[in-house]
């Protein structure tokens, strides 16, 4: 748990400016108040009622990508991202949101994004609509036109979903192999929601890939979403009661680990010990939970053996998630699996350490700077020459998808998950050795 | 008259790097500086020019309509040397953050003002080369900022300061002239020709010129670090070590000292460190080629033998690394000696002479003691430059009022053992009181020249005890 609330911690900020270099929004536009020093100063300010809440600073707020890079860069941990979630939920207090944007937002938080079954009902649809032929009806009558152009170019990025029939759920239980690897132990998946819906592939990929690495492998039914979006946007309650359904579902199981594909995810679980500081009765339960958390690069690097892997003597690049490499603290992991590659050339990408605009759903509300952000970024990946940009999380994933379109490489450059990548190499090695 | 200020501002600067809303103001009322933390200063607008063209731009329109300047970098000060005290305009240059060029060949690189230090030294590795004046800040502060305040660190007790690395200034002069120091053309290493102007406007503060371009000279970069660290039961002790080693005739790279109070802050923010809490704790840094430092290594703990029982020494790059670590944190473990205090900066950077630091160090020990506040110290020690580290409890009145004077008297502690208020941070506002008894005459002198260069006082008013 950390050692000082987000309240405390709001004091402890001496402004030194040790957070100035870290923060890509700041980076953009060099205002202060773009920077975490800044946001300190006006959640501070609005938090004490010496600022009003007006829609001056509601924009501030919501200017900040939440990416913690300031908290990893800051001598004394102030928690620059809890502080101006504290300032976000007084502005929400005060300000009530239009009845259409409530009910939009209860129907996505409460009744869509906790129900597996019913987000597995919208893969479906958006199947129908990716397969039907509606698709290119709706882009030949431009009805896309109407949508702002960061949600135009989400859509064209989407992945393709796989069909119903191939959607089928995970296998519960995958024996380690043991013929090249010792056994390493004994994990469970976190499959998401989002990503088991758009990203089965990488999910079926993550069971293997543990699975080949030495891992026996679970992955129990009734979990459910790990509650990030929904306590980003100040629904507290729902998050409550996710954590502790995830809790008692993974506690059942006699494993040594729980991992994550997903940055963002992890990052939200790790937390959850944090979620009950004051809920004595759960809050040890929610430690033992946080301390079984583990990336999936970061397992198979410190606990497990990849099998050879063999690339395709691609060149790849590496975009860090800030949740990944902030919040659950997995810094070198993914590029030392990618070192392990055989015929692959990595280039370390600049400036990785900024995120890269995407910030859950940033990009779609603050479209001018996640543009801006991102738009530098593609300048880096362009001086590494890479064939390849790898990330670790979904939203990551669909931001440089955005990104390559946006800049016109779509037939030069792909956008992989580093699970994918590695799954696919230990394959390719696999099929080298049968018929070679 | 703002509104008309920034309605012409808007017309020659990009509009949205004219600022003006009430949240933008108040996040340019600060600096690292305890005085803004307390009162903050808010100016009536910001710019953010990204060209010498825009600033003079700024300074011309200043004078216009008489409105005070404030040149700025990452406000990473201690002294609210950069705060608009007097509202006006704050010129906020940290995104003019380019490198020019690389002179690999004449050893020197030109840059922007903007640019962070340990950015541009990140960039000048692959060149063999580095930039040496290396403040605590390193990661944050600008070279800009670094000149403004004649900034030196860790390792200035062998490379010195930044003013022995610059050739040449391009700036922007009160009055809007731009002209270029150390020759319009120069490439050259070193130069006698004509009136030193750069080194006047180095440790200016922002009160002479802004600083829009930068010609530094740059040295081939140490392959090898090696550390000695070490412990003694006595301060002066420690300091018979330190003229130990001068003897051995090595100059090391760092000398570094933490008292028992900062030793006990890094132990309790890293207790593998194990750290001997005694009075004092010193840590040698030397560099060059591998074999150099291998034998200075040993040099000085030969030196230091007779002096001290406990000595830690290596070369080993990541050995080196751990042993340095409780050099790196001190600065933000001290914040951990009181709970719920933050560190304050007050008397933080006085350097008093090399004879006399065992006398300093006792008496501010003392003077904390006598205002019941946690102080912890640790400086660069081989000159004399202490860094002490008052933890408070900011929100506590009775508190803040003890520190400021208890920071009053360490100010004068420094002056009557021969020393100075500030031998890094800069005077700003914060040191302003005693210029007129470290400086006597040479004050005038400086008053006169500030008012020859800068008539209608635009630039940074109201700071290092100049005219207002």
């Amino acid at each position: 748990m950390k050692p000082l609330t987000p309240e405390q911690s709001m004091y402890t900020c001496v402004r030194c400016g040790a957070c100035r270099d870290a923060c890509p929004t700041l980076d953009i536009t060099g205002r202060e108040a773009d920077g975490p020093r800044g946001r300190v100063l006006m959640a501070r300010s609005l938090l004490e009622d010496r600022i009003p809440v007006n829609a001056e600073i509601e924009e501030q707020m919501s200017r900040c990508l939440l990416c913690s890079a300031c908290v990893d860069a800051c001598p004394v941990n102030v928690q620059v991202p809890e502080i101006v979630m504290l300032a976000k939920e007084k502005i929400a207090e005060h300000k009530k949101s239009p009845f259409l944007v409530r009910t939009l937002k209860r129907f996505f938080f409460n009744h869509l994004l906790p129900h597996p079954r019913r987000l597995q009902f919208l893969g479906h649809l958006l199947w129908l609509y990716q397969q039907s032929g509606l698709r290119w009806l709706v882009h030949k009558l431009g009805i896309l036109k109407l949508f702002p152009d960061s949600a135009q170019q989400m859509e064209a990025v989407l992945p393709d979903l796989l069909p119903p029939s191939e959607r089928k759920p995970l296998p519960s239980f995958t024996p380690g192999c043991s013929e090249q690897n010792k056994r390493a132990g004994k994990v469970a998946l976190f499959r998401g929601c989002i990503m088991d819906v758009m990203f089965r592939e990488t999910n079926r990929h993550s069971i293997e890939l543990l699975a080949r690495s030495g891992f026996d492998v679970v992955v129990p039914d009734d979990q459910v979403c790990c509650g990030a979006l929904m306590y980003h946007n100040g629904q507290k309650d729902t998050t409550l009661e996710l954590a502790k359904k995830n809790i008692e579902v993974f506690e059942k199981l006699d494993v040594d680990y729980i991992i994550s594909n997903a940055g963002g995810c992890g990052a939200m679980l790790k937390e959850y010990e944090e979620l009950f500081r004051h809920e004595p009765e759960w809050l040890e339960r929610a430690r033992a939970f946080c301390h079984k958390i583990r990336d999936i690069s970061e397992v198979i690097v410190e606990q497990g053996t990849l099998p050879k892997a063999v690339g395709n003597g691609e060149t790849v690049t590496y975009q860090p998630s800030c949740h990944l490499q902030y919040v659950m603290q997995v810094k070198r992991a993914p590029e030392q699996l990618l070192s392990r590659v055989a015929n692959l050339h990595y280039r370390p990408l600049p400036e990785s350490n900024l995120c890269c605009g995407s910030a859950g759903i940033y990009n779609l509300l603050q479209p001018k700077m996640a543009g801006d952000i991102l738009h530098k970024k593609m300048g880096y990946v362009k001086e590494t020459s890479a064939h390849v940009i790898i990330t670790a999380n979904p939203g990551c994933l669909l931001q440089m998808k955005a990104g390559v379109h946006s800049e016109g490489l779509q037939n030069s450059v792909k956008v992989v998950h580093i699970v994918d990548l590695l799954a696919e190499s230990v394959e390719r090695a696999e099929k080298q050795a049968s018929t070679g | 008259m703002i509104e008309k200020i920034i309605s012409e501002l808007q017309r020659v600067i990009d509009k949205e790097r004219v600022l003006w809303r009430k949240t933008d103001m108040m996040t340019y009322a600060y600096d690292a500086s305890f005085a803004t933390q307390l009162e903050p200063k808010e100016p009536e607008a910001v710019v953010i020019p990204l060209s010498t063209d825009e600033v003079q731009a700024c300074v011309q329109l200043a004078n216009k309509y008489q409105v005070p300047l404030y040149p700025r970098g990452a406000a990473t000060g201690q002294t609210g040397g950069a705060v608009p005290i007097k509202g006006g305009i704050v010129l906020d240059m940290s995104k003019m953050d380019r490198i020019i060029e690389v002179d690999d060949e004449n050893f020197q690189v030109i840059v922007e003002p903007g640019i962070i230090q340990a950015n541009l030294n990140a960039a000048l590795k692959k060149y063999g080369l580095f930039f040496p004046p290396d403040p605590g800040s390193s990661k944050m502060c600008t070279v800009g900022g670094m000149i403004s305040n004649n900034s030196s660190g860790l390792r200035a007790v062998k490379y010195g300061v930044t003013r022995q690395y610059v050739l040449g200034l391009e700036i922007v002069l009160p009055t809007g002239e731009v002209i270029v120091t150390g020759g319009e053309k120069s490439r050259a290493l070193k130069s006698v020709s004509g009136y030193d102007l750069a080194h006047l406007m180095i440790g200016s503060e922002g009160t002479l010129g802004i600083v829009t371009r930068i010609r530094l000279k740059l040295l081939p970069l140490p392959p090898a670090r090696g550390i000695v660290l070490c412990s003694f039961p006595k301060i002066e002790q420690a300091i018979e070590g330190v003229r130990a080693v001068y003897h051995s005739g090595i100059i090391p790279s760092a000398i570094e000292i933490m008292d028992i109070y900062a030793t006990r802050a890094a132990n309790k923010m890293r207790p593998d460190l194990n750290l001997p809490e005694t009075e004092a704790l010193l840590l040698f840094e030397v560099d060059g080629n591998k074999d150099i430092v291998a034998l200075q290594v040993k040099t000085i703990s030969e030196a230091l033998k007779s002096h001290t029982d406990y000595v830690k020494f290596s070369d080993d790059p990541e050995q080196c690394e751990n042993l340095w670590q409780s050099r790196k944190i001190v600065g933000a473990a001290v914040g951990n000696l009181k709970p719920g205090g933050i560190r304050v900066y007050g008397g933080e950077d006085i350097c008093v002479p090399f004879s006399r630091l065992p006398e300093a160090i006792r008496r501010i020990h003392e003077i904390t003691n006598s205002y019941n506040i946690v102080c912890g110290i640790y400086g660069h020690v081989g000159d004399g430059n202490l860094h002490t580290a008052p933890i408070i409890d900011i929100n506590n009145q009775q508190e803040v009022e003890k520190a400021k004077q208890m920071i009053e008297e360490i100010h004068h502690l420094a002056i009557e053992l021969g020393g100075t208020t500030t031998a890094e941070h800069g005077v700003g506002i914060v040191r302003a009181p005693y210029m007129e008894i470290e400086h006597g005459q040479a004050l005038d002198v400086m008053r006169r020249l500030k008012k020859t260069l800068d008539p209608n006082n635009i630039l940074n008013p109201g700071k290092m005890a100049l005219p207002t």
